[in-house]
Order: C-alpha cells, then structure tokens, then sequence
C-alpha cells in the first residue's frame, strides 16, 4: 500500500522542496502557470488513460490535437462563433479516435502500428489543409479557455477538474470502463464472456480522440494560434504521465488519479527546472531518468506480491 | 540418496506457501507429489529446479548442501522441470525448443541448426510423438506442448526430472506414452519426482509417495501400504468420498437442440439433444472435436451447416454475445487463457458475463455487486480475502469457481463444460461437481467435456461419444471405460455398431 501511494508522495514532495527551493513557486501567478501548462498533456492523458487501460496505446494524439485545434480556428476565422468552433475542434478529435479505434478492431493490427500510420497521415493533412501556415485572425474571447479565470482559477482547471471526473466515472462506474479493465486484462477472456470487444475498443479509443479534441482547441487558445505543427512529441508526454501514474502498456492496470498525479509531477519538475534555472537539456534527462523509475518502483511492488 | 529435503520454508508476502516441506528421492526412483491445489508441490518443486529461492530449510543433492539461485543453474546440476503451463519459445521450431539454450554449435558460435533437426526427429520417432522437428510450437495443441518439454528434459541428460503434472492436458494415449517414457528413465538410474492430480494414475508409474498438505509433508513412504481413500484423506485432511455420487434426476423439457452441425474439417453433421435436469458427458481423445463443438455453438468459431435451438426457439449464433443472449454458458478449456482476467479483482471476474443485471443505463450499482459477489463467494466457498483480491493469486480449483461463477448471475440454462476439472485438486472437483449438480437441479442442461473416464463415470446421465468429428455413439451412464474407449478410439465399423473390437 506504501507502494502504491509512491507516485503521490513524490508529488508532495517535489512541491513541497520547490517551495522551500523557490520563493517564486508559491505565487499565484506560477501556479495557475503551471496548472495552464499541464492542462493540455492533463486532458490528453486522460484518454490515454482509458485507451492503455484497455490494452491499447494511441501515437496520434499530438496530431489529432493539431488538426482539431487548426480546424477549429479555422472555422472561428471564417466567421463561426467560438462555441461552434470548438464543436468542429472537438468532433475533429472524436473522428479520428474512431478512425484509430475501428481500425485497430477491424484490421486487428497492433495499436502501435495504426495509430503511427494515423500520426502521419493526420499531421499530413493538417499541413496540407494549412498549407503549412499557422491560422491567427481568432475572435479575442477564444483566449478564455485557455488563459481566462473563474472564481480565481484558470478556467482550464475547471475543465480538467470535470474530465476528470468523468473519466473516472467511466472506468470505474460505467459498463464501458469495467469492460476496458477486462479487454485490457485478457482480451480473449472478454471475448469468451460475450463481451462486445469491437464496439468497446473503438469507443475508448473515440472518447479519447474527443479529449485531444477538446485539448487541441486549448492550445490553439493559449497560444492563440492554430498552428498544424503543435503538440509534436506530446504522445510521448502523455504516455509517460500515465505509467508513471501507475498503468501498465500490458492493460488491464491504470487510475484516473495515478494519471494526474504523473501529469503534474512532470508539470512540476519542468516548472521547477526552470524555476531554478536547470537546464532545459537537462530537464528531458530528468524526466525520463523519473519515467524509468517510476515504473521499476511499480514492478518491483507486483514481484513482491508474487 | 539423490536429493533430500527437509524442513523448506517459503513465504510470498504474508502468505506462507511452504511450511515444513520434506522429501527424499534416490537415483532409479520415480516419487509422486500429492496434494491439493496450493498445498505447496509447486512452490517446493520450483525451489528445486532454482526457479524460486527458499525462506528456510535444507537441500541437500548428491549428499551436499545446495541452494540454486537459478533455472540455468540447477540444470548444470543435473536438475530438470517439465512444466505444468508451457515454457517454449512459441515462434520457435520445435527442435529448436528443444536445444534451446543448448543449441549445437558449429567453431565460431554458429548454430549447427541441420544437426539439432536430426537429432531431435529421431528423439521424437523414438518416443512415437505425433511431433515433426520442424513444426512452430506456438500452433501445436497443449498436449504436443507438453511432449516438446518432456523432449527437451530427457534431451538434456538430467539426473533428476520434475515432472508437474504432465498429463493433465494429454489424452488416454498420449499418457501412456508419458509413463513409459517416466518408467525408462527410471532403468536408465535416474530420479524422477511426479506432480499428479490423478489418482488413478498412480500405481501405474511410481512406488514412493510424498504427500503435502497447507505447506506440510503429512506422509512420506511406501505406496504399496496406501489405499486410495487413505491417500485421499492426507491430502485434504477430512473424509471425502472419491467416487461422487449424483442422482440423476428424471429429465424435463429439451433445452438444446443441435442438428447436422457442421464446420469442416472438425465437425461433421453433430446431432444431439440436452434436457433440463440433465448432465450428458461427451467422451472422446484429444481432436476428436469437443472442444471445437463447444466453440462452434457458442458462436466462437462460424459453423457451415446445421441447426441449432435453445431453449425451443431456433437461434442463428454467430459470436458468443449472442450465445450468452439466447442463454448458453461456456466454460472454457483453458482458463488462463480464455476464462479469467488474472489482473483483474475477483469481483470485476464474477460479475463480467452479466453486468447488466447490476447496472442501470450503463452505470454499475457498485453497491450491489459487491453485495452479490460476496455472496457468491460465500455460496461457492471461493477462497479469496474478499472481491477486492486479484484472480490471479487464487489457487487452480478457486479460479476455475470463479471461472463458473460467472455465468450463476445470468440466465443461462445450457451450459457447456469443457474440462472443467482439468489442474484442480480433488477438493475443489468435488464441489465442481456439486456445482454441476445444483444447477441440474435447478433445471439447466448441462454438457460436460472430459478426458477423464471415471470422472465422467461418476457425473454423467449419458455418454455422448466423439471421434474424428462425429458422434459415434450414445451410451448410459453406467457404462465402462472400455467401451467408451472403443467408440472413441475404433473405426465406426467396429465400433459404433457394437461390435467386437478386432
């Protein structure tokens, strides 16, 4: 049990040596900084979440949150109001997490190899459509989401506070994500039990594809830009955030919570990096020197329970 | 003597798997593990072979103080393990399993891969396996597994072989075989130690017994002085009686109906009937088809031909939802594989097949599955410290309750039962069987696969016989092994029309 609480010791920790390191960390100015930073890889992780809980891994997400966040600005641009901008952003992300779900089921090829194909071929089109040029004439109100506050919160911990919620209401109170746990655990066994592996499989993989959707349309509000180059590398981001939150690539294993906690302690340690003027090199080192470890610390607790 | 034992300890976490074991065997001896499952032989065994280290005790091999850190180890040593669930490298060719790790070599580390071939084709014809050297494991059966392993064992020149129960997966034949290869390596002065759950196999291949009980050796000797039900009784501690005794109940309303099913090769023009009440044994070697039959109704496999009604309304069952929807229940032949989510709770497991009888509107009343999977817990006697415990630290005979417990909660009324004794203990196959016979009881139809005659002796009303695809014969069932074996195992023209064998 020890073991198990590791991930958020490490992230009281880690917040607590910055604060005694730093006497910037505790202003409300870096907080909400770093709860804005984290906010994008927070949303995408929890899709992750439930796509590695089912046995799954999805590479595309960087690239589906570039062509929903380009598409969505897009619209904004020709004059759609924001709110139907961000539908566009959002079905963009729930289109391709079923392109990317159906065809991991029907073609029944690995997760790694379609969503790699995916990845080029959305990131391709995204630069395509763009003609490689980032989309910048966006109504002024767009920037709420992604920089605004409400109730002196950044209005993006509201909306992670509410995915998070309901992913966690999925997987853990839903048909649907016990379903995932079983797919995820021993496919075959599921299939056995009548479980409708198809069906399930493309909709974890769909909701997660909304939630890049839904990220997508926050990065191109902090930045202000659609850009259909962002969130190059955020799938390696992302995945980190939910091993080190205590998922297993093997499936069946993963927590709503262990997944923020891992977004915020990388969040944490880049903040802190830059707070105490580390390197920027060096924070990639530490960052992965952290994602080994967590994930040996985890191991190491499962041999011992035999 | 060869190796000696006395007093192994092991403990996982707060579990203690080993107590007080003890053991001695000698050179040209074949001695038989006994006990329940989670009494420890595996644990004791796996200590042996250096695959797990001790907590406390002593080993002794060859008269000196030993402890194996590892598997490679203890093979230098002389020490080999034939494992219970396959340890082949499955993309592998058979020879190449079999050398593996000892691969010949040509000067420069080369692997001499037209050698090891040779050498393992006329291995597997001097043994009579239904092997070729070169055929990828990954697409033998469980049973041509297991005989690739035993391969390798006797390949490598052991001194002491360890055997974990071998033949819980092999037909009639195929054990045999294996107890014919166990009694030449006992001429040939080695030690052999034999993991068994079948009793009625015993006298055929060992003369010393060992017998463990909750991590204890409770009896140590001779097998000659010991009678079944002595044997029995060491093991689980209490009276039980070995030969279970079911009532069979006058048969009600036809339940399942199958006509000319057909899925060729393996099936060809099935044609059968179960009734509510009933439990109808279906006999038959490894690929007579029952397995591919089970499969095939509850929509796991397409089937080309034939009609199927449950329950008196034809259904068309093309993938196992449909199966479950029109009330059929499987119980798979390999449950690790097909059966369990080992990483999963105990109670996600029991609850899997029908989730929609604790939900509503897709959101599951947490409350009350805990609520029915304690229950059922209670009712089956699962031996897990609560729901929340995974299903993979269960023993064989509690995760295969879990495995049926599964279908209780829904409304199946036919249930097919593919060897579902198969690796339990005799504890636990009782109270599979009582199982089967409450839900008879409560007016399901019940088929149920086996290899293993006295089992369906004891259980079955009737006997439905399978070979090569085809049902070739009905019997009752009070009918003999050997009968059952003649419709097995003979030519239709000898067989199925009551004929002396030739």
């Amino acid at each position: 049990m020890i073991q198990r609480l590791l991930p958020f010791v490490t992230l009281i920790v880690l917040f607590v040596a910055l604060a005694l390191a730093s006497p910037y960390f505790l202003t409300q100015t870096n907080l909400s900084s770093v709860v804005r930073q984290t906010a994008v890889i927070n949303t995408m992780a929890l899709g992750m979440t439930l796509i590695i809980i089912a046995g799954g891994i999805d590479l595309s997400v960087g690239a589906i949150l570039a062509m929903s966040g380009l598409l969505g600005t897009m619209a904004m641009e020709a004059g759609a109001p924001v709110g139907v901008g961000m539908a566009i952003g959002m079905v963009t992300g729930l289109f391709w997490g079923f392109v990317n779900g159906f065809l991991t089921v029907r073609l029944n090829i690995a997760p790694f190899i379609v969503t790699l194909g995916t990845l080029g071929i959305v990131r391709g089109l995204a630069l395509i459509i763009s003609n490689g040029l980032p989309v910048h004439r966006i109504p002024q109100q767009f920037s709420f989401l992604g920089e605004g506050n409400l109730l002196g919160v950044p209005f993006v911990l509201w909306i992670l506070v509410g995915c998070a919620l309901g992913t966690h209401l999925i997987l853990e109170h839903t048909r649907l994500g016990r379903y995932a746990f079983a797919i995820g655990s021993n496919p075959d066994a599921a299939f056995y039990t009548g479980i409708a592996v198809t069906f399930h499989t493309t909709a974890v993989y769909a909701i997660s594809g909304l939630l890049c959707g839904l990220a997508g349309m926050i990065e191109a509000s902090r930045l202000m830009t659609g850009q259909p180059t962002a969130g190059q590398g955020y799938e390696l981001q992302v995945i980190a955030a939910v091993v080190i939150g205590g998922g297993s690539l093997r499936g069946g294993e993963g927590s709503v919570v262990g997944t923020l906690i891992g977004a915020f302690i990388m969040g944490l340690l880049s903040n802190g990096s830059d707070l105490l003027g580390i390197s920027p090199y060096l924070q990639q080192a530490i960052i992965g020197a952290v994602i080994i470890l967590a994930v040996s610390v985890d191991e190491l607790r499962k041999r011992k329970m035999g | 003597m060869l190796l000696e034992l006395k007093g192994i300890q092991k403990r996982f976490g707060g579990v203690v798997a080993l107590r007080e074991g003890s053991l001695a065997v000698d050179r040209g001896e074949v001695h038989l593990l006994l006990g329940e499952n989670g009494a420890g032989k595996s644990t004791l065994m796996k200590i042996v072979a250096g695959m797990l280290v001790r907590d406390g005790g002593e080993m002794l091999w060859q008269g000196r103080a030993a402890a194996f850190a590892q598997p490679a180890e203890a093979a230098v040593n002389g020490i080999a393990m034939v494992h219970q669930e396959s340890l082949l490298a499955p993309h592998l060719s058979v020879a190449e399993n079999i050398f593996l790790g000892r691969e010949e070599r040509r000067p420069l580390g080369w692997v001499n891969r037209r050698r090891m071939r040779e050498q393992a084709a006329r291995l597997i014809e001097e043994h009579g396996f239904p092997l070729q050297a070169e055929w990828r494991v990954e697409r033998l059966t469980p049973a041509g597994k297991q005989l690739v392993e035993i391969c390798r064992a006797v390949q490598h020149g052991s001194s002491l072989l360890i055997f974990d129960e071998p033949t819980s997966s092999l037909s009639e034949a195929e054990s045999q075989e294996v107890f014919r290869i166990v009694r030449r390596l006992r001429e040939r002065h080695m030690g052999v130690i034999y993991i068994t759950h079948r009793l009625e196999e015993l006298r055929a291949i060992g003369e010393r017994v060992t017998i463990l009980r909750d991590g204890n050796t409770v009896h140590s000797g001779a097998l000659s002085g010991l009678t079944t039900e002595r044997i029995i009784q060491y093991m689980v501690g209490r009276e039980v009686t070995a030969i279970y005794e079911r009532t069979p109940l006058a048969p009600g309303e036809e339940l399942l109906r199958v006509e000319k099913l057909t899925r060729r090769p393996l099936l060809d023009g099935i044609s059968f009937s179960l009734r509510a009440g009933e439990i109808v044994g279906l006999a038959g070697l490894v690929g007579a088809g029952r397995t591919e039959l089970c499969r095939a109704l509850f929509g796991i496999d397409p089937i080309q031909a034939g009609r199927v009604w449950v329950c008196g309304r034809e259904v068309r069952i093309r993938h196992p939802r449909e199966g479950v929807r029109a009330g059929l229940a499987l119980i798979p032949e390999d449950r690790q594989r097909n059966g369990l989510a080992a990483g999963l709770p105990v109670s996600y497991n029991l609850t899997l097949a029908s989730l929609k009888t604790v939900s509503w509107l897709g959101f599951i009343n947490r409350r009350l599955e805990r609520e029915q999977t304690s229950e059922y817990i209670d009712k089956l006697r699962i031996r897990a410290e609560s729901g929340r415990q995974l299903a993979v630290r269960l023993s064989g005979g509690n995760q295969q309750k879990v495995v049926i417990a599964k279908w209780l909660f829904g409304q199946a009324r036919v249930f097919l039962f593919d060897e579902p004794t198969r690796g339990i203990d005799v504890g636990a196959k009782v109270e599979v069987f009582q199982l089967m016979d409450e839900l008879a009881g409560s007016g399901a139809a019940i088929l149920m696969v086996s290899s293993e005659l006295p089992e369906l002796l004891q259980v079955a009303d009737r006997i439905l016989v399978m070979r090569q695809g085809r049902i070739t014969g009905e019997l009752p069932g009070r009918t003999t092994p050997e009968e059952i074996m003649r419709y097995a195992a003979l030519d239709k023209q000898s067989g199925a029309g009551g004929e002396k064998p030739e």
